[in-house]
Parts: structure tokens; sequence; C-alpha cells
């Protein structure tokens, strides 16, 4: 077990002009026992990232140090880390169980020995049934077991798992999520888990590490980046259905300062906090965000301050448990979460009211979070 | 009325379709019949002609069954005790050649498919395997130069160990590439993490998934260098001879002595037939090229 930290670094694939810059400045630290999450788009360097604190990609520049010991150019034999890959890698001519045993045969771990062990994570893992077969009779959950089971046999410093549900269905998905809390929680050793679903990642982590475009762009639990998102990236891609984003210029009313919606009527009212880091900045124009989830239809839940919008209804996707509104105004377009029984139609023109302390602003240039 | 006709009509449409099938099964098991006489006549006749007399084969009316057999023949081509040193001779440079191409074309098939940048990329792996599009008489002279000029010279084993490697070497490159590509580099990359040395973790996992590969290439590499006879008949000839250049010398002065001849072949062609028979399941799979995919 052992405490990850990244300082700085940085991984340029290839020179040139066919460089990519896959892993930019990045600064991480993952304690002793947590469990983190990487999450983030499909390009964006999760692999690369893990690929090099498990030694298997070259640093191009920065250090990786495992409670305090630099590693960054450590082989991968010398690290004692394990990682579960997105395709498994089982060896497909060994038994399940010479797949589980592999990393013990190496460590010179007497054969009754190995196969205890072998047994043991077997029943973890709930594979004791098919330690005899082979890789390619197995269904994909099963293999995704042994491959977690090959990991776990011995213990590594850190445990790495690389978008290792992508290919599990949804019922599957939910077992599996279900088995490594569970795992984490009775073993407590430091785990990376790399996913570009948020689903995944709110569930398991600890702490949630968002990538996108090579930077880390924020790092902290779920109501951190839920409620307080660094920049319009995170705020966009943290929450279900994603963040309204609205380009805005402050516009003075009766004394309190507003946002006024491009090509449109909206008009958002600012929270005397906000009011007063929109000031202070002096800019021109404004990212303003609101979660659909903040948007409500119910008007008389008391609170005078609280700021109405008047759209038309485009869409209205009835979802079960709830239903989306889409709405527009002007050439502003929008989505409300609503309950399912709202039963207003197409072109309806409804009124939306929120919490003013709920809009986030944003530098429209930066996009890094205001207030 | 009506819906007993349409059952009538669908009937005799089904059964049509069933004759036209049956008609096509016919006409491809006819083809097949004669596929095999056309390809297995010339060894049927190979063998026959191994148990006539000198006289019968010369015959202008050729006979397709002997008059009388002769299974001295096979005990006259060793009359020359020579001529069983030329079956060991080919046996030793076919296999030394064999072995000498797996192992070079292993390793340059695996940094071709592992580091295809760093190796020069499908171009040069494309270009190794042009190698073998020149016809091979267009070097016959020079190579007999440059190989008169090694320590060795022409006439050993060695020089056709490593001549036949033009042609081999490139064949067991390109398809050993093949097969490496074939095994995910994960594995590898897991054996890694796992604590295996790079070395240990290739005998370990790569080496025995591109294991029937490597045996369906050695077949191929191994048939190409025991059959070989036009460089063989340049090179060799007094201190080392392949059996391809004994097969001529049975003549008895300007007559051919087709009978002999044909009895060597035959024993020639024992070994790639045994290596064969013993080693099919294995080339089967290797040649289908799904190594993995088990
Ligand atoms: N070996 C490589 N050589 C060159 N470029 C690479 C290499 N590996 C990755 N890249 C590039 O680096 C960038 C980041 O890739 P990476 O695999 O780390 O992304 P990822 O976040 O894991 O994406 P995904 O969710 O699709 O797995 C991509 O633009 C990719 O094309
Ligand atoms: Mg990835």
């Amino acid at each position: 077990m052992a405490r990850v930290t990244l300082a700085d670094v940085n991984k340029i694939y290839g020179t040139g002009t066919r460089a990519v810059h896959a892993v930019q400045d990045l600064d991480l630290t993952i304690n002793d026992g947590e469990f983190v999450a990487l999450l983030g788009p499909s390009g964006c360097g999760k692999t690369s990232t893990l690929r090099m604190i498990v030694g298997l990609e070259s640093v191009t520049s920065g250090r990786i140090r495992f409670d305090g010991q630099d590693v960054t150019h450590l082989e991968p034999q010398q690290r004692n880390v394990a990682m579960a890959f997105e395709t498994y890698a089982l060896y497909p001519n060994f038994t399940i169980e010479e797949n589980l045993t592999f990393p013990l045969e190496v460590q010179g771990v007497p054969p009754k020995e190995r196969r205890r062990r072998a047994h043991q994570v077997a029943e973890m893992l709930r594979i004791t049934p098919v330690l005899k077969e082979k890789p390619p009779g197995l269904s994909g959950g099963q293999q995704q077991r042994v491959s977690l089971g090959r990991a776990l046999i011995r213990e590594p410093a850190v445990f790495i798992l690389d978008e290792v549900m992508s290919h599990l269905d949804a019922h599957l998905k939910f077992q599996m999520l279900f088995d490594l809390k569970r795992l984490h929680r009775d073993l407590k050793r430091t785990m990376i888990y790399v996913t570009h679903d948020q689903v995944e990642a709110l569930a398991l982590a600890d702490r949630i590490a968002v990538m996108s475009n090579a930077k880390l762009q924020q790092v902290g639990g779920r109501a951190a980046l839920y409620n307080r998102p660094a920049n319009a990236f995170v705020a966009d891609f943290i929450g279900e259905p994603p963040t309204n984003f609205f380009t805005a210029r402050p516009l003075q009313e009766n004394g309190s300062l507003t946002m006024q919606v491009d090509n449109s009527t909206l008009r958002f009212q600012l929270s005397s906090e906000a009011q007063a880091a929109v000031n202070a900045t002096g800019g021109e124009r404004f990212i303003v965000g609101l979660r659909p989830q903040n948007l409500t239809l119910d008007p008389n839940r008391g609170d005078p301050n609280r700021g109405r919008l008047k759209a038309a209804i485009a869409i209205n996707e009835y979802l079960g448990e709830r239903s989306i509104l889409t709405l527009e105004s002007g050439k502003a377009r929008f989505r409300a979460l609503v309950p399912p029984e709202t039963a207003a139609g197409q072109r309806d023109i409804i009124d939306l009211f929120y919490d003013p302390t709920r809009v986030m602003i944003f530098d429209a240039e930066t996009e890094d979070l205001i207030v | 009325m009506a819906a007993t006709a349409d059952i009538a009509q669908a009937n005799t449409q089904a059964a049509q379709t069933a004759e036209r099938w049956r008609a096509v099964r016919y006409l491809f098991l006819i083809f097949l019949g004669f596929w095999l006489l056309f390809t297995l006549f010339p060894l049927y006749f190979m063998a026959i002609t191994a148990f006539k007399s000198a006289a019968e084969t010369n015959l202008t009316q050729p006979t397709f069954w002997p008059q009388e057999w002769f299974p001295e023949n096979f005990v006259g081509v060793f009359a020359e005790p020579t001529n069983f040193s030329a079956l060991v001779d080919s046996f030793i440079i076919a296999t030394g050649n064999t072995l000498l191409s797996l192992l070079l074309g292993s390793l340059a098939g695996y940094a071709f498919a592992r580091f295809p940048r760093q190796a020069g990329g499908e171009n040069m792996a494309f270009w190794m395997l042009s190698n073998r599009m020149f016809p091979p008489v267009a070097i016959l002279v020079p190579m007999f130069f440059l190989f008169d000029n090694t320590p060795w010279g022409t006439d050993s084993h060695i020089s056709l160990i490593i001549l036949y490697l033009v042609f081999n070497l490139p064949l067991a490159t390109w398809l050993m590439m093949v097969f490496f590509r074939d095994v995910p580099h994960e594995l590898e990359e897991a054996a890694y993490l796992d604590g295996w040395k790079p070395l240990r973790a290739f005998v370990k996992v790569t080496l025995p998934l591109v294991l029937p590969g490597m045996i369906s290439v050695a077949m191929l590499c191994w048939i190409f260098a025991w059959n070989e006879y036009l460089f063989a008949n340049l090179f060799v000839g007094s201190d080392v001879r392949t059996y391809t250049i004994v097969i001529p010398t049975f003549t008895h002065g300007s007559q051919t002595l087709w009978n002999l001849q044909m009895a060597f072949s035959l024993i020639a062609m024992i070994p790639p037939v045994v290596l064969f028979i013993v080693l099919r399941r294995y080339m089967v799979r290797g040649l289908s090229l799904g190594v993995v995919k088990g």
C-alpha cells in the first residue's frame, strides 16, 4: 500500500510535427488506501497517465513517487503495481487458476500455497467453478473478475483499473460496482479507477480527478464537483442531464446586477455575492450555467428572491420517474428536470423558477468559475 | 380449394430447390474427382515406375501397372554409397536452414510487430518480403562468386544453409510478424506487471501462442530447402551433395534410368510426408492465422 504522488508529469508521444501531448503538467496525490477515480472523455490521457504510474510508458518529464520513493525510472516489475486491463488481458492458453497464480509463480511461492491463495481469491470473486477452464470459455463478467483476481492475489502497492466495466451490461456493471466497493472496504488498498462514465466514478470513488484535453481540471469529492465545478467543462461533464450554458452580459437593473442572455429575453437574477464578484472582474461577457435539476415549475415555495424564466416548450421527454423539458427562448435553448406528471405540451409558454445562489458564472474566455 | 393449390405449389417449389442443390452437389463431387485424378496421377505414376524394370520404363506404349515387379530398384539406388549420405546432407542443410530462418525470422518478425516505427515500419517488412519476388536465377552466378570467396567455399553445408536464407528468411519474418501481431501486446505487459522479466514473459506467454504458426513456418522453410535444386546443382557436388542433384545421375550411358530416379524420389518424399503427418495438427491451426482466438 502506498501514497502515489504525480508531480508535474508530462507525456508526449512522438516528436516534431506528429508529437501528441497526451498528459500535461499533471499534479495529483492519491493517499494511502484511497479510492480515486480518473474521469474524462475519450482520448483525454487517462490511459497514458495509468501507464506511466505502472511503468509501461516512459515519463517525458516530471516525477512519480510511491510513499515518497521516486519510481519514475523503475521497471514495472520493480514497482509492485497491479493493473486490470480494459481488455482483461488474460493468458488464453492458461487455465483460470494458472492465470491467477501467474504473479505468484515468479515470486517463487510454492505450488501448494499458490493453489490455496487462488482458491481464496476465487472464492471472494465467485469464480471457483471455472478455475479449471480457460479464458475463452468464460463470460465477459467472469473474465473481468479473473483479471481483478490476478491483480489482487499478491499485495500490490497500488491497484489500478482501466475502464474495466466498459464491456459489461448494465446489470452486471451494477453487481461489479458493488463488489468493487466491498473489496476496497475490506482490503483498504490504494486504488485508481479509470472511467469515462461519471456514474461509475461517483458511485465508487472517495475523490474524483476530472481530466480533459490532457489536463487535470479538478480533483474533489462528488459534492465539490457538483456544486462548485472549477470550470465550465467540469460543470458540463458532471451531472445528468448536463448543465445549461448561456452566453450573457451583465445588465444593471433597479440598482442590482442581472445577466442578460444573448439573443434571448432570458435574464438571470444573481445572489449579492455573485453580483460583487462579477463587478470585481469588470468583464463584459460571461457564461452563465444552471443545472436542469435547479429549475422548478413550483412557484410557491415562498422565497421572494426566486428567479423566474419564461420560455416555450420544444420537447417534453417522459423518462419514467422524471421528465426532461427542452425549452426555447429566442436563440437560447435549455433543459429542465420536472416531475413526470407535468402535462405541458409543445409550444406552451411556461414559467420556471430557480434559486439565484445556484446560478454559476464562468469567465467567457478561460471558462473558469467566477462564482 | 385455393389453399391446397398453394400448398401443392409450395411443395413443388421446395422439391425443385432441393433438386437443384443435389445437382450442384453432384457437380461439385465430379469436379473434386477430376481434381483428385489430376493431382494424384503423377504420384501414382512415380510410384509404379519405381517398381518397373528399366526396359519397361522405355516402352513407347506406357504401362499403367508394372508387368513385372522390381523392388530391387530400392536397393539399386544405394549401389553408390554416397547416395545415402546425400539424403543426410539434404537433411542437415534443410534442418540447419530452418532453425536459422526461425530464429532470425522470429526476432525480426517480433520487432516489426511490436516496434513498427523503430523497425522501419510496414514498408521495411514489405521490402524484405519483396526480396522473394525476383527470379532466383538472376542471382545464381553472383552468389556463386560471393560464396566462393568465403572461407568455407561453395561446396559445404554452411554455404547452402546461409544461401537459402535469401528465400526463407523473408517468408519467415513476414509470417512471424503476422503471428506476433495476433498476440496482444497487453498480454506481455500484464506479465511484466505480474513481475516477469521481458524475456521470461516472452517465453512463458507469447511463445506458446505463436508456436503453431512457428511450426507451419518451419514446415514451409524445411520443404523449400529440402527440395531446392537450382543453387544446389551449381554450388555443391563433391564434398557435399544434396539428394536433388543425385537424382539426375541415375543414367546408363545416354539412357535415363527412370525407375531408379523414381525410386530415389519416392524415398526422398518420406521425410517431408512423415513430418507433415506428425505436425499436421499444428500446421492447420497456424496457417488459418487463428493462433490466439483459440
Ligand atoms: N502509443 C501512442 N503513440 C502516440 N499517441 C498515443 C499513444 N497512446 C495514446 N496516444 C494519444 O494520446 C492521447 C491520449 O490517449 P489515452 O489513451 O491516454 O486516452 P484515454 O483517456 O485513455 O482515452 P480512452 O477513454 O479512449 O481510453 C490520444 O490523443 C491518443 O491518440
Ligand atoms: Mg484509455
